[in-house]
């Protein structure tokens, strides 16, 4: 019996299948790795698995790093981070900000680390993790030894309570967004004091992701504890615990004692807040900060073109999306909304704008970050000529004009002209209205919003490590974030399919069939992914960034 | 109202008394190299204001993705933007938004202003007392602070501009129409108008405030070099004139954070740009200042 | 003279109860709504009606005014707190600054006036007067930025924002509010120079000033004695009235050297539409200006007996 056949007994029907795509090289290594570690198979077997089949088992990084080596790591000192002002009070139910979550990782730990550096999940409160045989029910093994920061230690009803509290309509958390149809609070179940059980309202095969560091909300806390003052206590399970934290100010946290994995290298860590990136940068070059937690390559050349600073960038999935009503004239006719996309120079978009930090995306919401694209599926470029083409065939052989509605928000106002001068090419005039965030989003219910309304409209979408909720809210016949107001039974019936499939190989083909309809139809035009970038001085080392703008610093140091 | 209520800058104006407007003034401000210059500069901005798009080299607003950051060179003379567009294009055609509100919202305080100085100066008692009361009130709200908290509330557009600056100027030229119709409603003529049983409108608005103009003029002349200095503030905060508009204080606030990666022209010529037309109205009115002193 | 004081302090305190109706009034004008900001932009509608509900938004709006008089300053709808210390510790550390800014400028600008006053009409006069002018134009964020660019970023020479490490020393901390002050200055040199020089020419041309020279008193003992005295006094006053200007400028400083002073504060809550904090602090700013023109007031009669004989009447 040859080494990975006796790896492969005693390994269930769905991780037999994912060997078998290994082997004949449907699934590549990075993807194997991806989705046996969603399922729970650990590091080791994982490696295993992989020597036996004579790959290597390195797991190849999913970013990249530029600039100055790093100096070897040392113990101690504070390392000073410069972030974006959290928009309101730490509450991890509501936090829905990037300054704001990128608080609550700092005390506080997930169930499953989502690594972008490594691309897999990997345990963190849990061990393990595995589903029945469709997908509607799964069991989560708890890590043993945990303490929260006050001693006391962690256990199922933890677990339990912040899932309930998560999923329960009437707490509107942000989590919402991931837990609505899937999740309530009566499926959360204790099985043992080590043991949870999610029973889901339909089969989910990306549900661990839904309880991973993705989901920024879901930290774990302890049972009944109020979220109104968590800011206080900053309360969690991990490397750190609160020093202190001053509004608009920072904030200050030093290494938890009761720590259940290795202590951190630095004695403190030292958070400065900023109101908006320029002067974060300026701060980063001004020796204000030693580390930009996350920024936008717009607006940022100073320090992405200097050889002094060391740049992480994480291929992320954040992107923008440019809606159109499809029910209002004249972007009733597909030929009209596939026209929009054919005049936008994308490639251009991403050197200009994103100083090529970022990837072209095709009009549809899966990209480079997801092994679950099909990426048979062609590339859309520019061609003003199509683009004409296809307006006369609508009825619109000089152009028409319309308006857009946008935010005042990173490199956005820019696309928007960028686009604005892209459509003119084809005769499309665009007429801009931006304007600022809380006045676009307005209520954010149909009718009260310029984001939902506006016959164009552009928006942000930050990184997720699944394209669920892209799939669902924006473009479902009943998605609330329905801007396109896009209804097609077709569509609808797909993406249930993709939500159930377990299997990365049924995802995919079904993901296909999303694509081609989707470019098809155009509802919504996507210009690029864009990377999550986090920068430092050359003398700091060991950073671990998630492209949804978290920073770990377990294994953060400083050198003199 | 306070006492000390008369900028001392103020006070040798109404000392002219009742200085007519008219040929002697103009000769002599024809003749001071400060208005000259003055006018000069704002007149080449104004020539950019309207016809900006004419003279401007480029448009604008027209990106070219291949040639962003650009220094000057002899294509543009005043480099590009981060996205391609020529600097020197933006900077012609940015003051057109400036040009236009900062007048209008020194009118509409200028208008607002005298009449409230007129009915105070001229009832003075209980109106006078009551008035200067919301007078004060508003005194008390500087200009950037009164902007910070009506343009997020009301929307970011001229309009709100106008009407918030112009809100803000009101008290500030009430002020010094009030104490010069205090002066001229002494004066015999006044007098005589009531013994003919004028009413008082007439009186006021006929009689005094030819009379009180040349105050006026000097005022609307320095709050236009303020009205300047706020929309430019306003927007360089983010709650003035919007996106795309290629206004000055928009693209500082928009390029600052590249001027450390070298690319210093795309702030550095909207600043002295800046500089120029405040200046240039800031001489004009300090000439006129002094022609009207005498 | 007491009546004077009181009649002074009873008109400004119908003024401020005005003021807050204005602040009031700007408040209630807005389209976004409390629980909305609080929430964020993506949660569910009954939630935002509910929490609504609970911040009292749908009572009838002088129910909601006197409220807020009553509970003032009240709660910060963005960070779930009383808004009284955050307001109190900002606007000492704007007041820092202030007085950091006053301290250069005032000596500054009363030499420079004098100056210009005595050599009146030759170049250093004209150069000071231009000097002053030009420095008058520039906004406070044109120059801020240049000299943060220039002395913080490119030379390293000063810090990039102006709030020192917690714990530093009293110099520490003012080498941090170099920079910031700075705008704050070239501001408002021009105007009290300008004011210092016509109080210094005034005195210089007075009767008392001439008799003294012509009776033997050496120039520089006249100057000090009487001159100055004289130019001081309006120029007292016209700080007062800088302080609207002086508020103004801090707000843009404060922001761009990222110093948590009440224009911050201020200009934060206004981008993040937390009306509660907003109104407190205009209302705050509305407050200092007030009490700053009413001791400028009180102070500027008691010093000039023609006022004070004519009040005592």
């Amino acid at each position: 019996m040859s080494e990975l056949d006796r790896l492969r007994s005693g390994r269930t029907e769905l991780e037999n299948h994912y060997i078998d795509e290994l082997v004949s090289g449907n699934l590549s290594r990075r993807d194997f790795l991806r989705r046996g570690s969603m399922i729970g198979m650990s590091a080791p077997l994982l490696g295993a698995i992989l020597a036996a089949c004579g790959s290597s088992s390195k797991t190849t990084a999913a970013s990249g790093t530029t600039g100055t080596s790093s100096a070897p790591a040392t113990k101690g000192g504070t390392l000073r981070i410069g972030a974006v002002t959290p928009a309101a009070a730490i509450n991890p139910l509501t936090i829905s900000d990037a300054g704001g979550l990128l608080m609550l990782n700092q005390t506080g730990e997930f169930l499953i680390f989502d690594s972008n550096l490594k691309l897999q999940l990997q345990p963190m409160l849990a061990l393990s993790w595995s589903p029945n045989t469709d997908g509607s029910v799964w069991t989560f093994k708890l890590r043993p030894g945990v303490k929260f920061s006050n001693g006391a230690p962690m256990t199922a009803d933890d677990v339990v309570y912040t899932f309930q509290q998560l999923s329960d309509p009437k707490n509107a958390s942000n989590a919402l967004s991931a837990f609505v149809g899937v999740l309530t609070p009566s499926g959360v179940k204790k099985v043992d004091s080590t043991t949870v059980a999610f029973n889901l309202e339909a089969p989910n095969g990306n549900f661990p992701y839904l309880v991973s560091s993705d989901n920024y909300n879901a930290i774990i806390v302890p049972n009944g504890s109020d979220y109104g003052k968590w800011q206080s206590t900053f309360i969690g399970t991990g490397a750190f615990k609160l020093g202190s934290y001053t509004q608009n100010v920072g904030a200050t946290f030093v290494p938890n004692p009761n720590y259940w994995g290795t202590k951190p290298l630095l004695d403190s860590t030292s958070f400065k807040f900023y109101m908006s990136q320029a002067p974060m940068i300026l701060g980063l070059q001004g020796n204000d900060v030693d580390v930009i937690a996350q920024f936008t390559p717009a607006g940022a050349a100073a320090i992405l073109n200097s050889p002094s600073y060391k740049i992480i960038s994480l291929k992320s999935a954040n992107h923008r999306e440019l809606s159109m009503r499809n029910d209002q004239a004249p972007f009733t006719d597909a030929r009209v909304r596939q026209a929009v996309a054919y005049t936008l120079d994308r490639p251009g978009a991403v050197a200009a704008l994103l100083s090529g930090k970022g990837t072209v995306a095709n009009d549809y919401p899966f990209g480079p970050r997801y092994p679950s694209t099909d990426t048979s599926v062609p590339q859309r470029t520019q061609n003003i000529p199509m683009a004409k083409q296809l307006l006369a065939a609508a009825g619109h052989p000089n152009g028409f004009s319309t308006t857009m509605n946008s935010e005042i928000y990173q490199e956005i106002p820019q696309l928007a002209q960028v686009i604005q001068q892209d459509a003119a090419k084809a005769g499309i005039n665009i007429k801009l209205n931006i304007t600022d965030q809380t006045l676009y989003y307005g209520k954010s219910t149909f009718g009260n919003s310029p984001w939902l309304d506006g016959t164009m409209s552009l928006v942000d979408y930050g990184d997720r490590g699944v394209p669920n909720v892209y799939l669902t809210a924006p473009l479902t016949s009943a998605g609330t974030w329905n801007a396109a107001r896009f209804h097609n039974k077709e569509f609808d019936g797909l993406v249930k399919q993709y939500v159930a499939a377990l299997d990365l190989q049924a995802q995919k083909q079904v993901a296909g069939k999303i694509q081609r309809l989707l470019l098809a139809e155009t509802p919504v035009v996507y210009p690029y992914w864009i990377d999550g970038l986090t920068a430092s001085t050359p003398n700091v080392g060991g950073l671990n960034p998630t492209s949804i703008a978290q920073l770990y610093l377990n294994t953060a140091y400083k050198s003199a | 109202m306070s006492i000390v209520d008369i900028p001392v800058e103020d006070a040798g104006v109404l000392a002219a008394g009742r200085r007519e407007i008219r040929r002697d003034v103009f000769r002599e401000l024809l003749r001071s190299p400060t208005f000259i210059v003055g006018v000069i500069v704002l007149s080449i901005w104004i020539i950019c204001a309207i016809f900006g798009a004419a003279i401007a080299p480029h448009s604008p607003y027209a990106q070219n993705l291949e040639e962003i950051n650009k220094a000057p060179s002899s294509a543009h003379l005043f480099g590009t933007d981060q996205l391609g567009r020529d600097m020197l294009s933006r900077v012609i055609v940015g003051v057109r938004d400036v040009m236009i509100i900062a007048p209008l919202a020194t009118l509409l305080g200028t208008v607002l202003g005298t009449a409230i100085g007129l009915l105070m100066g001229y009832f003075r008692g209980a109106v006078d007392d009551v008035l200067g009361r919301f007078v004060e009130a508003f005194l008390a709200i500087p200009v950037v602070v009164l902007g910070v908290i009506a343009l997020p509330t009301l929307g970011r557009s001229n309009l709100v501009l106008i009407i918030v600056i112009g809100l803000v100027f009101t008290p500030l030229i009430a002020r010094t129409v009030r104490a010069a119709v205090l002066l001229e409603r002494e004066l015999d003529y006044v007098a005589a108008a009531r013994l003919r049983g004028e009413r008082a409108p007439y009186i006021m608005f006929v009689e005094i405030l030819p009379n009180v103009f040349a105050p006026i003029m000097v005022e609307f002349t320095v709050r236009l070099a303020y009205a300047i200095y706020a929309i430019l503030t306003l927007t360089f905060l983010g709650l003035g004139v919007q996106p795309p508009s290629p206004d000055w204080g928009l693209d500082i606030a928009a390029n600052y954070g590249v001027v450390p990666a070298g690319y210093w022209w795309e702030v550095l010529f909207d600043a002295i740009a800046i500089a120029t037309l405040v200046v240039s109205i800031t001489l004009i009115s300090d000439s006129v200042q002094g022609a009207l002193e005498g | 003279m007491v009546r004077f004081i009181l009649k002074r302090l009873g008109l400004a305190l119908i003024t401020l109860w005005l003021l807050s109706v204005i602040v009031f009034a700007l408040g209630q004008v807005l389209p976004s709504d409390p629980a909305r900001s609080i929430l964020g932009p993506l949660a569910a509608p009954s939630a935002v009606r509910a929490l609504d509900h609970q911040l009292g938004v749908d009572k009838p709006v002088l129910t909601q005014y006197w409220n807020w008089i009553t509970n003032f300053p009240g709660t910060s709808n963005q960070y779930q707190a009383p808004i009284g210390p955050i307001l109190t510790s900002a606007l000492g550390r704007s007041l820092k600054l202030a007085i950091f800014a006053l301290i250069i400028l005032v000596p500054l600008g009363i030499v420079g006036g004098v100056i210009s006053a005595l050599n009146a009409g030759k170049p250093i006069d004209r150069t000071i007067s231009v000097v002053g002018q030009s420095m008058l134009t520039v906004p406070e964020f044109v120059s801020g930025i240049i000299l943060l660019v220039v002395f913080a970023v490119e030379l390293g020479w000063l810090p990039v924002t102006a709030t020192a490490p917690p714990g530093s020393s009293f110099l520490t901390q003012l080498k941090y509010l170099i920079l910031p002050v700075i705008p704050l200055v070239m501001v408002l040199f021009g105007y009290i120079a300008r004011m210092a020089r016509v109080g210094t020419i005034e005195a210089l041309d007075s009767d008392y000033a001439r008799t003294a020279t012509l009776k033997g008193l050496p120039r520089g003992v006249m100057i000090r004695r009487h001159v100055l005295r004289n130019s001081l006094m309006p120029t007292i006053t016209v700080i007062a009235t800088q302080t609207g200007y002086l508020i103004g400028g801090l707000l843009v400083v404060e922001v761009l050297f990222r110093y948590n002073g009440v224009g911050e504060l201020t200009y934060n809550a206004s981008i993040q539409h937390d009306i509660p904090m907003l109104e407190a602090c205009v209302l705050t700013i509305g407050v200092v200006y007030m009490v700053v023109t009413l001791v400028a007031d009180i102070t500027f009669s008691l010093l000039n007996p023609r006022i004070r004989l004519k009040a005592a009447e």
